[in-house]
């Protein structure tokens, strides 16, 4: 009795997964930004960019399950300051020669009915690797009328303390340890 | 500039300012003037502020498709800002270069430069010219009131200080004031409509600065 419930169920499950197949999704390099910010001496925002990434996101919208991985090109450095790329990027801080991309691994997404609100993984950085937790402000899907596809995204934030990934510069006079890091995604539907 | 209480040429005094910018190709300066008429500038007067290229731009964000927000960084702003904390009191004269325009992806900032988006190549750069600044009472600047000009078309405009601070730099050995101030518009205003409302009109400004004390 036990064992036809139990293949009952693993049938169940199969024929709901086959129903709703997870889709994958690839990011719109034109839409899919990383922007940290962080303090400047207690005055103003610092803000920077990395314009080179790519990745790719599979959704299951009926198991509320999900993958996301990407790669940032981390001497895609970009503040709009020549002097700050070329020193963010040097061994004092980023050390791009060395770690030249910069992972993240989401693999626990958390849903509120079809949005995801949160996708908690791992940040590679710096040779480094700790888990991070994005949280969703904005999430929508919708029919792009130019692709003629579905198109998924938002805007997720985490806040990350960078003592965590070995990269301490100026923490002792004003730089703080904590950045907020602003993302903008957008992924098309395969 | 004389203060005045006439309505209309303190509006028009943004539009002199401009002229006075675009004639010169430099940011008149009060303080430069009391200088040369020999006056010396007190302590608790007002101090110009020599913006600082590495700490002042705009990024502006807007709302793609209901979905994501699209951001582009615009800038160094170049310009003066002249301060009086102690007659809470203040004048600001911008330029911001719009052909600087860098939203990280090249075709995108080729596309936005457009007639009907930011119209660059017509209107290189946008200014923004107030002089109704207001302060909490620590002295510190919360708001500042005037208007800003895209595409050749002049618009009210207030931003608002998320933060503002002063402080001593110990590598400059002056006085740096700054701070992130946020501001709304709708870009419609500016006949700058196109793609909405796919992307939203509402365009959120968000401005980082820093000026070095003169």
């Amino acid at each position: 009795m036990m064992k036809k419930l139990a293949l009952l169920a693993a049938l169940a499950a199969v024929g709901a997964a086959a129903h709703a197949e997870p889709a994958t999704y690839a990011l719109d390099p034109s839409h899919t930004f990383v922007t940290f910010e962080i303090g400047h001496m207690g005055t103003s925002t610092n803000r920077g960019r990395f314009d080179k990434k790519e990745g790719t996101v599979t959704i299951d919208k009926a198991a509320k399950t999900g993958k996301l991985d990407v790669t940032v090109d981390t001497t895609s450095l970009n503040t709009g300051t020549p002097q700050f790329n070329k020193h963010i990027s040097s061994e004092e801080m980023l050390d791009v020669a060395k770690y030249p991309t910069a992972e993240f691994h989401g693999d626990k997404f958390t849903f509120n009915g079809d949005k995801v609100t949160e996708i908690a993984g791992n940040l590679t950085l710096h040779g480094k690797t700790n888990p991070v937790t994005l949280k969703a402000l904005n999430y929508n899907c919708y029919q792009s009328p130019m692709l003629k596809r579905e198109v998924c995204g938002g805007d997720f934030e985490a806040t990350i303390a960078r003592g965590q990934w070995g990269v301490n510069y100026g923490e002792n006079y004003g730089f703080p340890d904590n950045m907020k890091l602003v993302i903008q995604v957008e992924a098309v539907k395969q | 500039m004389k203060p005045s209480s006439n309505k209309a040429s303190r509006r028009a005094a943004p539009v002199v300012a401009l002229a006075l910018v675009l004639a010169t190709g430099a940011i008149p300066s009060r303080a430069q003037d009391a200088a040369a008429s020999g006056a010396a500038a007190p302590l608790s007067g007002p101090i110009t502020f020599r913006l600082d290229p590495a700490h002042t731009f705009a990024t502006f964000e807007v709302r793609h498709l209901g979905t994501s927000t699209l951001r582009g960084r615009v800038g160094p702003i170049t310009g003066e800002v002249l301060v009086d904390r102690a007659a809470r009191r203040g004048d600001v004269r911008l330029r911001i270069p719009m052909t600087t325009l860098d939203t990280g992806f090249k075709p995108l900032d080729a596309r936005l430069k457009q007639p009907d988006l930011l119209a660059t190549e017509q209107n290189p750069e946008a200014y923004f010219v107030a002089s109704n600044f207001h302060f909490d009472a620590a002295g510190a600047v919360t708001e500042v009131r005037g208007e800003f000009t895209f595409r050749g078309v002049g618009q009210a405009l207030s931003l608002r200080a998320r933060s503002f601070a002063c402080r001593q730099d110990a590598m400059l050995k002056r006085e740096v004031c700054g701070g992130d101030f946020e501001g709304q518009l709708k870009r419609s205003d500016f006949g700058a409509g196109f793609g909405t409302p796919f992307v939203a009109d509402a365009v959120r400004l968000v401005i980082q600065v820093e000026g070095i004390a003169g």
